[in-house]
């Protein structure tokens, strides 16, 4: 089993409809997928169409066992279930607080997973506090979403700053430009530059397109719905990316 | 991966209707419809069907489902009807399938035309909350009205379990029956004619100690003419090795019983009646050797060294002619006048009444005081000559005592309804683990002579034979390795099969309670 969680201190960077796309795709490769909604905005939950709410609220999830397994939906996709957001993840940071060994809990909530699927992914809330340092634990590959900004470049640096310093693996975190405007030169000449200051970010980039924003509407992964479109092969090509790493 | 749970429809159903109730509540959306044959397989000897399961293959696609609850277990894309497990694509499907099917061949036993719609039942999100699929299956070329099986198959989703359950509270409201997937089987088997399980090698005979003795002895073998008729036909068409291997085992087994249940019969009639059964078992001594040195190939071939093992192609490629030769051979043998008449002669002789003053002095005794005292009489003689084996190991020892275990187990299985199913069942299994040391000990020896004389009949005339002949060589000596091995192994065998619990376990069971000549 891999895990990729899709983070970012950010929030509005295309972090969800990477997470739902790329889960849609390893599944659709015949991967037994899960995707975990720790946002609880729960907009991938909103996506599958998945009522949010967790059969143990928020205690199920930070409990290895039995609840978290219950609260598992099946989407209407082959080999795709689903974690659904639970509005009590807005307190997750302080159970996992509580409790010993706080900073490894999400590892044991999924371990039992392991057998039955072959990825995990992560939709990950914007936080830095010690629910990210969960996902850091428990991630094969942190994959961040970059809006080619300065100010994009310098979080991100801070996030590996972070990392170097809680002496977390920055070698897991994988970065992807999103959201990119192809017709800004601002957007091209920064992307240059990142790319050069940061060794790990994937080539392929996500453009701000129409139908990513449809997904909305649709509620089903753009792949699903649109399979030809610019923006179903532009997560096609980035998974294809991803997926060496994890695959 | 959940179950689709099968739900069957008896008489007066009316699909449309049952749909508009469905939809009168919940969400129906169809998303596709088919019409496919299917064609059911199975071996000759039922192989698939012993252990629950089914091999379905649908527009090329085989798939491997456990009987009772139709559950998927694998499937393969494979073209070219593939009648042999290795003739299945790397993969799950093939893996599943080789301990199973082993060398047999696969058999298309039945075929269904299947009209298949899925539908998926939405909530208010439009999400899907069910699965559901409408099968009607038909035998191919009728057009009778009523179908032979019309069913719904339902697939929850995970986390909908509510919703599926109350699908399938309604159609059980509509008078569908839900039950596991034997149903479909059976009725698609048995509208093909096949009975599931119709044909086994092991003898599964039911006789009464009390029985008498001439009566219980045409039963085993009335059943024992009966497997070499069943296989027959496959010998001829060359379907698959076991065929003739199954054919040879009960020719075997009946001269064993000639000649081990001794004076039921009048010895006219036995000595005429072995000797016949001595030259049906020849006429396919070679074949059987071919087969088994062909079905090795692969065994062989991981034994020699890796910059020999390419070379020992020419072997098997000679093999494979000289067999197309023999086979052919042994088809006229079966056609032949001299068997016929052997068959014939048999036939007419087993189902003969009995006399009611039978001439041979066995005849009438009880089968149970002749199986007892026979069967110990052989046990003793194995427990002895073993024990003089275990001083002095000799190869001709150990073949001698190779066929006194195969006597006792062949009345082992004769008998075997007339003892209690788990002691003798124990005994057997004790019994098996000596055979087997012995059985290897004998086909090494035999293959190496085999491959011996082989090598000597390879032509000659191409370069290759050369190496052909190292190869030949290594392997022999590989197995000579092999035999030095099993031989060694055998002390601690026998010593386990004579243990004083065993000894005390055959005694209980076999010897006689009072004196009778069984000589």
């Amino acid at each position: 089993m891999k895990t990729v969680a899709i983070y970012s201190n950010k929030g509005g960077v295309g972090k969800t409809a990477a997470a739902v796309n790329l889960a849609y795709l390893a599944a659709q490769n015949g991967a037994k997928t899960l995707i975990c909604d720790l946002d609880p905005q729960s907009s991938t939950t909103f996506y599958f169409r998945v009522k949010p709410k967790l059969a143990g609220k928020a205690q199920g999830l930070t409990k290895a066992g039995k609840p978290i397994d219950r609260s598992i939906k099946g989407t209407d996709y082959p080999n795709l279930d689903l974690l659904p957001a639970d509005l009590s993840h807005r307190s997750l940071d302080i159970t996992f607080n509580a409790m010993k060994r706080s900073r490894h809990r999400l590892n044991k909530v999924l371990d039992p997973l392991a057998g039955e699927y072959d990825h995990i992914f992560l939709d990950c809330p914007p936080t830095i506090t010690l629910l990210a340092e969960n996902i850091f634990n428990v991630a094969d590959l942190v994959l961040v979403p970059l809006i080619p900004t300065t100010l994009s470049a310098r979080a991100h640096e801070q996030l590996l700053a972070f990392m170097r310093k809680q002496k977390y693996d920055p070698e897991r975190v994988y970065g992807f430009f999103s959201m990119v405007d192809r017709r800004k030169k601002l957007h091209r000449d920064l992307a240059l530059g990142m790319h050069k200051q940061f060794p790990h970010i994937f080539q392929t980039p996500i453009p701000y397109l129409s139908q990513i924003e449809q997904m909305g509407l649709q509620r089903e992964p753009v792949p699903a719905f649109a399979p030809k479109s610019a923006a179903a092969k532009a997560y096609m090509a980035l998974w294809a990316e991803v997926s060496k790493m994890v695959g | 991966m959940q179950n689709f749970l099968p739900f069957y429809a008896t008489s007066n159903y009316d699909e449309i209707q049952l749909l508009e109730t469905i939809n009168s509540s919940m969400s129906l959306f169809k998303t596709e419809s088919c019409i496919e044959t299917l064609t059911y397989y199975d071996t000759f000897d039922w192989r698939l069907y012993h252990e629950s399961l089914a091999l379905v293959e649908g527009a090329g696609l085989y798939t491997l489902s456990r009987l009772n609850d139709g559950q998927r277990q694998a499937s393969a894309q494979a073209g070219d009807k593939p009648a042999f497990v290795w003739d299945f694509p790397p993969g799950m499907l093939q893996n599943q399938l080789a301990p199973i099917l082993q060398m047999r061949a696969l058999l298309a036993l039945a075929q269904v035309e299947k009209q298949a719609a899925a539908y998926r039942v939405l909530n208010e999100d439009q999400k899907t909350v069910v699965y559901l699929i409408s099968e009607i299956m038909r035998l191919p070329q009728t057009d009778t009205e009523s179908p032979l099986i019309t069913r719904f198959r339902l697939k929850p989703v995970r986390g909908y379990d509510d919703q599926a359950q109350a699908l399938a509270l309604l159609l059980q409201e509509q008078g569908l029956v839900a039950t596991g997937d034997d149903r479909a089987y059976t009725k698609i088997m048995q509208a093909a004619r096949r009975a599931p399980g119709d044909y086994s090698s092991k003898i599964a005979l039911q006789l009464e100690p009390a029985m008498r003795a001439d009566e219980a002895t045409k039963t085993v073998l009335r059943f024992l003419l009966l497997v070499m008729q069943q296989n027959e036909a496959g010998i001829k068409k060359d379907i698959d090795t076991e065929f003739l291997h199954d054919f040879r085992v009960a020719v075997r087994r009946t001269r064993s019983a000639l000649s081990q249940v001794k004076r039921v019969f009048p010895a006219a009639v036995t000595e005429r009646f072995k000797a016949d059964f001595r030259a049906v078992g020849r006429f396919s001594n070679d074949l059987r050797d071919l087969d088994v040195y062909l079905l090795s190939e692969t065994g062989y071939r991981a034994l020699l060294p890796e910059i020999l093992a390419d070379d020992i192609g020419p072997l098997f490629t000679h093999l494979k002619r000289k067999r197309s030769q023999v086979l052919k051979q042994v088809r006229r043998d079966l056609e032949s006048e001299q068997y016929l008449r052997i068959i014939q002669a048999w036939q007419a002789f087993l189902n003969e009444p009995s006399r009611d003053d039978p001439s041979a002095p066995n005849a009438g005794q009880p089968i149970i005081n002749l199986a007892q005292a026979r069967l110990y009489k052989i046990y003793r003689r194995i427990v002895k000559a073993g024990h003089q084996i275990l001083e002095n190991v000799a190869d001709e020892k150990l073949h001698a005592l190779r066929i006194e275990c195969k006597k006792l187990r062949y009345l082992m299985e004769f008998f075997a309804s007339l003892f209690p199913e788990d002691e003798i069942g124990q005994l057997v299994k004790q019994l098996k683990k000596l055979q087997d040391n012995l059985g290897d000990f004998n086909d090494l020896c035999v293959q190496e002579e085999y491959l011996l004389r082989a090598a000597a009949e390879l032509p000659a005339a191409k370069a290759e034979p050369q190496e052909a002949l190292l190869a030949i060589g290594g392997l022999i000596s590989r197995l000579d390795q092999e035999r030095q091995v099993v031989k060694a192994d055998f002390a601690k065998t026998f010593t386990n099969f004579a243990s004083p619990e065993n000894q005390a376990h055959f005694k209980r069971l076999f010897k006689p309670q009072k004196k009778v000549a069984a000589r």
